[in-house]
Parts: C-alpha cells; structure tokens; sequence
C-alpha cells in the first residue's frame, strides 16, 4: 500500500485552512450569482461550449485553450492566426456532453468559463465540475441583454477588465442607440417577421426562443408568436396564412429556393424581395452559436426591418465589428462573402 | 402406389435422427408409428411428408423420389394433420380449411367457386359444417382435431399423415377422431399415424411400425406384431395384458 | 360473416370519404367549402376557378400533396403492418420489427448530419431502411437453427438496437445549434414540408410494394401458420416470406423516408381493420389499407390545424394509439377476432 506524502498532505490541509480567507480577498459573482474565487493567474481558460468560447476569443484570444468543435477553413481566416486552429476540446455542458472531466484536467486549465443558461441544471453542473475538478467554474448569463455585463464579469476573472469595458461599452451603445431609434416606431410600421430554418424553412423559432431573441429585441413581431421557447415545426399553410412581410432565414438551401418556388410565390416577404439570409462567418449573425457574434446581426436585422430608420452602410459597421471583437480586419472580397450569407 | 422408404436415413443437418427405416403405405390402409418419446416419431413423419430432407435412402411417392415434387406438387398428395393448436389468429374454421386449398390455386388466387364448394364438402365429411363461420380459437380441442382433419382432405390428397391426432383429446374425441381415421381408409385414403396408445394401433391400424432411438424394432400387422413382449421391449416397463370375452385384448402399462 | 364483411369495407371506406374531406376543408389556411367546389370543377373541366392564387396554392401544392401523403403513408403502413402480423404470427409486431424504420432513421440523422440535400436525406433514409432489412435477412438466414421466423424477430431486436445506438452516436456528433433540432424533428415524424415533388419518391415504392402485398393477402392466411404446417399444405414458405418482407420493407422504408418515424399507425390499424372484418387477410389486407389511410389522415390532418404550430405526428398517433390499444387488450378474449 502506497504511504501517502506527509508533506503533500500537510499541504492540501494549510490550502483547506487557507483558500477561504484568500477567497474572501478576491470574488466576484457570475451570471448565476455563484461566489467564484478571482483565480491569481489566468493563462489557460477552458471553454465549456460554444458561446462562450466566442465570448472568451473576443476578449483575451490567446487564453482560449482551444474550441468546442474545430472551426472549418472558411471560418478559419476571419479569426486570428495560431488562435483559430487551436484544437477541439470539446464541451461539458449541454446535450452532447462530449468533453471527459479527466481531459479537461489534461488542459491544465485556470479557469472553465460556460456561457448560456444559468438555470438551476447548469448552475448544478458548474458546482459539480468544480467540486470534482478543484478548478473555478464560471456560469454567464448567455442572454442577449446580458452581454455587456458578461463580458465585464469575464474581464474581472481574466484580468482584461480594461478590453472588457471596451467591448461592453460597443455593445451598449450598439444597443442604445438601435433600440432609441425604434422606439419610436409605432406598432403598425414594425414589420411582421417570419424567422425560418431547415432546408425547407419550416422550422422556426417560438416568441421566447434564444433563436429569435435579437428579433424581439427589435420588436418585430415574430409570426410564431408562441409560448414556448425552442423550435417548433410549421406547416407552409399556416406560413401562407400569416403572410410575413419579412421573411429571416439561416438556411442556403431554403433561401435559395424560396425566390423559385411557387408554393411561396404568395408570401408578401417574397413578392417584396424580403427574404434575408443570415451572414455566418465565422459565426452566425442571428441564431447559433448565441454569443457576442449576434451583436453585429443586431445591426442588419434592424436595417433590414426599418430600413428609413437605419440609413448607415452595414459594410464599415461589420469591418470595425471584426476588427474590434475578432482583431481580423477584412478585406472587401471578405467583406462580400460575409454579407453574401454564403460560406 | 404407395409412399415408401428404404434404407430411409432422417434427421437434421447437423444430427441423424434414425436410420434403416423401411416402410410403406398403401391406398385404403391404415399405418400406425408406434414409439416412445423421443424416438424420433415426429422427425420421420417430417420426412415421409418431405419437409425435411431424407438423410439417405430412397423416399418414393407413387414410385416417383418425394424430392423430385414441388411443394405444390406434394401438398396436392400428401395431407398433414398437425397435433392440435390455438392458433394465432381466429380465423374462421371455413378459412383454416381453405387454407388446405392453397396448392390448388395460383400463388395470387382467391379462394374459388369450386375452393368453397370442397372446403364445405369436406366439413359435411367430418360432421362439422355447422362450425364453419365460428372462430377456430373458439371451439373445442375435438373439433378443432376435425377441423384440421377436414383442411388435410381439403387437399385432396392420396395420403394423410397425423401426428398423434388423438394427444391432447378427452376420451369419446379420441374415438370420434379415430373412427374418422378408418373411415378414410375405407375412401381410399392411405392413413399414417403416430400414437402412444397401442390399444389405438390395435384397434383402428392395419399394420403397426414400432420405433425406438430411430430404428425400426420390428413391423408388420397390428394383430400379430402387437404382443406384451414387443410392447416391453419398446416401452421397457411391464406389460400387462387383459382379454375380453370374445378374444380381444388391451394392454395396460406398469 | 361475408354480408359482415361487405358491411365493415363500407364502413372504412365511408370514414375514409369522411376524413379526406375533412382534410381539404380544414386547414390553417382558410378555404371555404364554396371555393373548395369551384376548385374541384376547375380541376375537372380545366377552366379558371377565379380564385385568389394563394387558394389555389393551398390546395393544389401545399393540402394536397399532404393530403395524398398522408393517405399513402397511412395505407403503406397499415398493410406492411397487416403482413407482418399474420408472417409472424403475433399480433403485436409492427412494420418496423425487422429494422426498416431504426435503419430508415439512421440513414435520415446520417443525411442531416453530412447537411446532404432534402432529395438526398429521403434517398438515404430509403436505402437505410432496405439496407437494415436486408442485414437482418441475411443474418438471420445464416442461423439454421430453430423456427426461422423467430431467429428473424430476434435478429431484427437485437440489429434494431445497434441502429439505435447508431442514431445516438449520430445525435451525439450533430451540431447542437442546427443538425440536431432538424434531427429531433425528423424522429418525431411529420408530414408538415410535403410538395408535390415529394410525392413520386412515395408514390413508386408504396404502389409496387402494396400492390405486392395485396396480391399476396390469400397465402398469408396459411403463412401465418407454424411453418412446417404451412409448407405441408404446399406453400414455398422461403421464396413467399422473403416476398413479403422485401414489399413491406419497401413501402416502410419509404413512409418513414417520406414522413419521419409514426410509429402505432402499423400495429393499431390492423387490429381495428380486424374488428370490422375479422382475421381473414384475403379481407383483411384492402380493409386495413383503407383503415390506415384514413386513420393517418384524421392524426395529420390534426396536428396541422390543432395549433399554428405542428404537433408531430409520432406524438399524435402514440397519444391516440395507446389508450385504444388498452381497450383493445382489455376487451379481446379468445384470440385476436
């Protein structure tokens, strides 16, 4: 029987007696209100699922241990080189939990930073992550609202608070301005919208979906306008009979398809020319991954909606996005494959 | 015009059940496979009926190899009476006698005129036409004996081969069924049988085929063959022997 | 029991008039029952009805085809259900016993998962059906020992179950944001995305396999028997079941290739099919056609207008079809009438 290390013993035991009072020094709540311990050096953050591995490249890139799933090539040169192809490492939260708690100790990270729901499972999960790993566990509210005060939270544990203000203050004032200059919009001039995903556009997101929450945020009236708050399928009758005079897709195929098809020939979006198909690189624009990345789909959905009230060109807004947030200028033949919603 | 085996090896690909096996049955006789469990009664009757592959021998029907008739072909000579079951389904019992109609018609055929016209002639046959239109699952373990009698006829075959037609029946069924069984022969029909009741053999078989771990004891006429010895030597138990006024005998075990 | 019979065919034939025109009348989209007429006579005498186009949309391209859809598939599944039943002599086996729908699934999830065409995904759900199948068969053939059709069922449970957990490996590697609701969707079974132009990828294999099946309906009869019964009353009991799993294979594959995984409507309807017309599968067989078709209808036709959003189809008939199959089991006595 292996004698267990008197001195790593006595060790673990003075770090017992001496965490809480180091703690006490330097917290800060996370999204979820959790006590988390400000760790003393912050070189190696693990991403626990997609948006927050956008979230935590935006702010300090070169601490993203890697992402949750590889990013292609084409998503490849909008990020930063030697950054954007770090390696696949998986994700802890969420269905697919596909990263194995033993590898992410591999990582040796400082710090695993989650961003989405702070329900009262993913609350459960941090602790039990934390508890079993001994590495702090940080919980942001992933809503669309709450990415300002994310990223200053994610600043305090990361050390880059002064980025941080930077990029909240982007975001704010991106939303204030947008939401100053509808609100005086009346009800009847805000379009109604049709959001559609799948190949054949019957998906869509419900009234309090993540998918459609820039839509609200626009006060578009979303044709779905369910309780409920996921995808739900649709059928094209039901499209036909609340007419949209705008239709948002993410879908290539469907977007492609819908200007030819005489089933939706009808739909005033189409007779109008308003079916808009999302840019996506390197990160969707309205719906997934949910992250920072919709900021800049902030801005086109609203010009795309009232287009009198938002007479600015979308180009050099997407060229100072990206050069802020991803710190990748993009040339103009870039520029048109963003815009263009092609990959 | 007979079915007859020679030399008839039987049994499975991977296992021989019985070999040596002799026998013949002609038109208008009646044959009773008499044998003690597991001696391969059944694994013959499969045979004789060509479902299972002859292991060796020669197996002929009417001086034709049984394996060179399409099942068709067989179905419309050889009638097989299965030992009595529930059944999946609650067909009809006018349907399950159909059935017995299958190698007559075409693969997509529906029953015919003259399908029906047998199926009830047959069911006048045994007595049973006022089942017809009631739920085979629903009547009794006799009647459904009679049932699967009539599908066999319904074949119009020149053979029919039970398989203890009598097992699971109460005492006045069995004999019903039994005098069906000698009543076939009188038509015409060549009858095998297989039983555990020698007194059945006795009574109703012309000749008797004892067997036992797949090998013939000894055969020939009931009357003669059917001696307590033969009967200890195949059973191996005691044999007790009773006799009426007039001559006849029973036996009765242990 | 044939004036019975006559009796019970009227009886499905009249629910199924009943729920087609049920079907074209209610809809999210509304079509009064006037425009409806003015569009059947413009169908039938080729002049202009003079309706709004958006009408004639509706009907003609979006409730129609679904319409049609839905009676196909309904139909489709009810007969492979039917011959599946009476080939393995158990009235609770359905049509996807032997793999179609698990196979047919997984190749739908491989589809969405390698973002294949709308053409290629029920290309790959097709094929992944034949393909279960004809895993299991040629399993299943290769173990001579024991009843045949049991070795069948047993390796249609256990291949079934590899699929399943090949559908999760799937699920597990799907893009969580957009593969993997298009693949939740997609098991839940809907007709909602049906056009005209899925209706031939439909059409064909339902047509050649029913038509297969219902040709056959008078030999099932004995090929529900014990198999050496039945070959002993002449049947090649082989050749005529590897028949009858191919056709229902086929008709299977392709429903659930067309409209998702709707499980209950295969092992429902032709009990209900039963009760009108009794097990006689020469009767049997069209009857439950007819049953299913409507059966699948009344459930689609339900789940468009219950809502503005669709209620999946898969839900729906396990919903409707599980209370009645309890009544079922409760009230049957003395085999399956």
């Amino acid at each position: 029987m292996p004698r267990p290390d008197r001195r790593r013993v006595l060790a673990g035991l003075g770090a017992a007696i001496l965490t809480p009072h180091v703690a006490r020094a330097a917290t800060i709540r996370d999204g979820a209100g959790r006590e988390i311990a400000i760790p003393a050096k912050v070189e190696r953050v693990f991403p626990a699922g997609p948006p927050a591995a956008i979230q935590l490249y935006t702010l300090a890139p070169e601490l993203l241990l890697g992402w949750p799933r590889a990013n292609r090539p084409e998503e490849l040169e909008f990020l930063l080189p030697g950054i954007g192809n770090r390696p696949e490492v998986g994700r802890i939260t969420g269905r697919g939990n596909s990263a194995n708690l033993e590898a992410v100790l591999q990582w040796k990270p400082d710090l695993i930073v989650d961003a989405g729901s702070t329900g009262r499972t993913y609350v459960e999960l941090a602790e039990r992550v934390q508890g079993q790993t001994g590495i702090p566990y940080a919980l942001l509210d992933g809503r669309f609202a709450a990415i300002p005060d994310s990223y200053r939270i994610l600043g305090r544990l990361t050390g880059r608070s002064e980025r941080a203000e930077t990029l909240a203050g982007w975001c704010e004032n991106a939303m204030a301005t947008i939401r100053g200059r509808i609100a005086g919009i009346p009800a009847e001039k805000r379009p109604s919208v049709y959001y559609a995903r799948g190949p054949r556009g019957l998906e869509t997101g419900l009234g309090g979906s993540i998918n459609v929450e820039t839509l609200s945020f626009l006060g578009a009236r979303n044709v779905a306008d369910q309780p409920g708050s996921g995808l739900a399928q649709v059928s094209l009758e039901q499209v036909l009979a609340w007419n949209p005079e705008v239709i948002v897709t993410i879908d290539l195929a469907f977007s492609d398809a819908v200007r030819s098809d005489p089933a939706w020939a009808d739909v005033r979006a189409v007779k109008a020319g308003r079916v808009h198909l999302s840019p996506k690189l390197p990160f969707g624009w309205v719906d997934f991954p949910p992250s920072v990345n919709r900021m800049i789909g902030l801005w086109w959905l609203a010009k795309l909606l009232y287009p009198e009230a938002f007479p600015e060109d979308i180009r050099p807004l997407a060229r100072d996005f990206h050069t802020l947030f991803y710190q990748v200028t993009p040339s103009e033949a870039q520029l048109d494959r963003v815009l263009s919603g092609r990959n | 015009m007979s079915l007859s085996a020679a030399d008839l090896a039987y049994g499975y690909r991977e296992r021989l059940i019985g070999r040596d096996i002799a026998l013949s049955l002609a038109r208008g006789e009646v044959l009773a496979l008499l044998g003690p469990n597991g001696s391969g009664k059944t694994t013959l009757l499969k045979t004789l009926l060509g479902l299972l592959p002859a292991r060796g021998g020669s197996l002929t029907l009417d001086e034709r190899p049984l394996s060179a008739l399409s099942p068709p072909e067989r179905a419309r000579a050889l009638g097989y009476v299965p030992q009595a079951h529930a059944g999946t389904f609650a067909f009809t019992v006018l349907s399950v006698v159909l059935m017995g109609r299958s190698a007559h018609g075409g693969l997509f055929a529906a029953p015919s005129r003259r399908d029906h016209a047998v199926a009830h002639a047959m069911l006048e046959r045994l007595g049973i036409d006022r089942l017809a239109q009631r739920p085979y699952t629903l009547i009794s373990g006799g009647e459904r004996q009679l049932a699967l009698i009539a599908r066999a006829l319904a074949q119009e075959p020149a053979y029919v081969i039970l398989d203890e037609p009598t097992a699971s029946l109460d005492f006045g069924n069995q004999g019903r069924v039994m005098s069906e069984i000698r009543r076939l022969a009188a038509e015409g029909l060549g009858v095998l049988f297989t039983t555990h009741d020698p007194n059945q053999a006795l009574r109703h078989a012309d000749r008797v085929m004892m067997i036992r771990d797949g090998q013939a004891l000894a055969s020939g006429p009931a009357s003669t063959l059917l001696t307590p010895e033969r009967l200890e030597q195949l059973y191996r138990v005691p044999i007790e022997t009773v006799r009426g006024d007039d001559g006849r005998v029973a036996f009765l075990p242990g | 029991m044939r004036r019975s019979a006559i009796g019970g065919n009227a009886i499905a034939l009249s629910l199924l008039a009943c729920a087609v025109l049920l079907a074209f009348g209610l809809g999210r989209f509304p079509v009064g029952p006037g425009d409806l007429g003015r569009l059947l006579w413009s169908g039938l005498s080729g002049q202009p009805s003079g309706l709004p186009s958006q009408i004639e949309t509706v009907i003609w391209n979006i409730r129609g085809p679904r319409v049609l859809a839905a009676l196909l598939c309904g139909a489709a599944l009810a007969v492979a259900g039917t011959a599946f039943q009476g080939l393995f002599r158990n009235p609770l086996v359905s049509p996807d016993i032997l793999g179609a729908s698990s196979g047919a699934a997984l190749g739908a999830v491989l589809g969405i998962y390698l973002s294949l065409g709308l053409f290629a995904i029920q290309l790959s759900a097709f094929l992944g059906g034949l393909v279960a199948v004809g895993a299991v068969y040629a399993v299943g053939s290769t173990i001579r020992r024991g009843d045949p059709v049991l070795v069948l069922v047993l390796t249609g449970v256990v291949v079934g179950s590899l699929l399943g957990a090949g559908i999760g490996l799937v699920k597990y590697w799907a893009d969580p944001y957009n593969q993997l609701p298009a693949m939740t969707f997609w098991l839940l079974g809907s007709l909602a995305g049906t056009s005209k132009a899925d209706l031939l990828p439909l059409l064909g294999p339902v047509l050649l396999g029913s038509a297969a099946l219902v040709a056959l309906r008078w030999r099932m009869n004995a090929m529900s028997l014990p198999e050496e019964e039945a070959q002993a009353l002449g049947l090649r009991t082989g050749p005529l079941r590897l028949a009858i799993v191919v056709a229902a294979t086929l008709v299977t594959a392709a429903s659930v290739a067309a409209a998702g995984i709707i499980g209950w409507v295969g092992l429902v309807v032709p009990h209900l099919a039963r009760f009108l017309v009794g097990p006689d599968f020469g009767r049997l067989v069209p009857t439950a056609a007819v049953l299913g078709g409507g059966y699948l209808l009344v459930i689609d036709t339900l789940a468009r207008t219950a809502g503005p959003v669709e209620t999946p189809l898969g839900i729906l008939t396990a919903v409707i079809g599980t209370p009645f199959f309890i009544w079922l089991l409760a009230s049957s006595r003395g085999g399956w009438s």
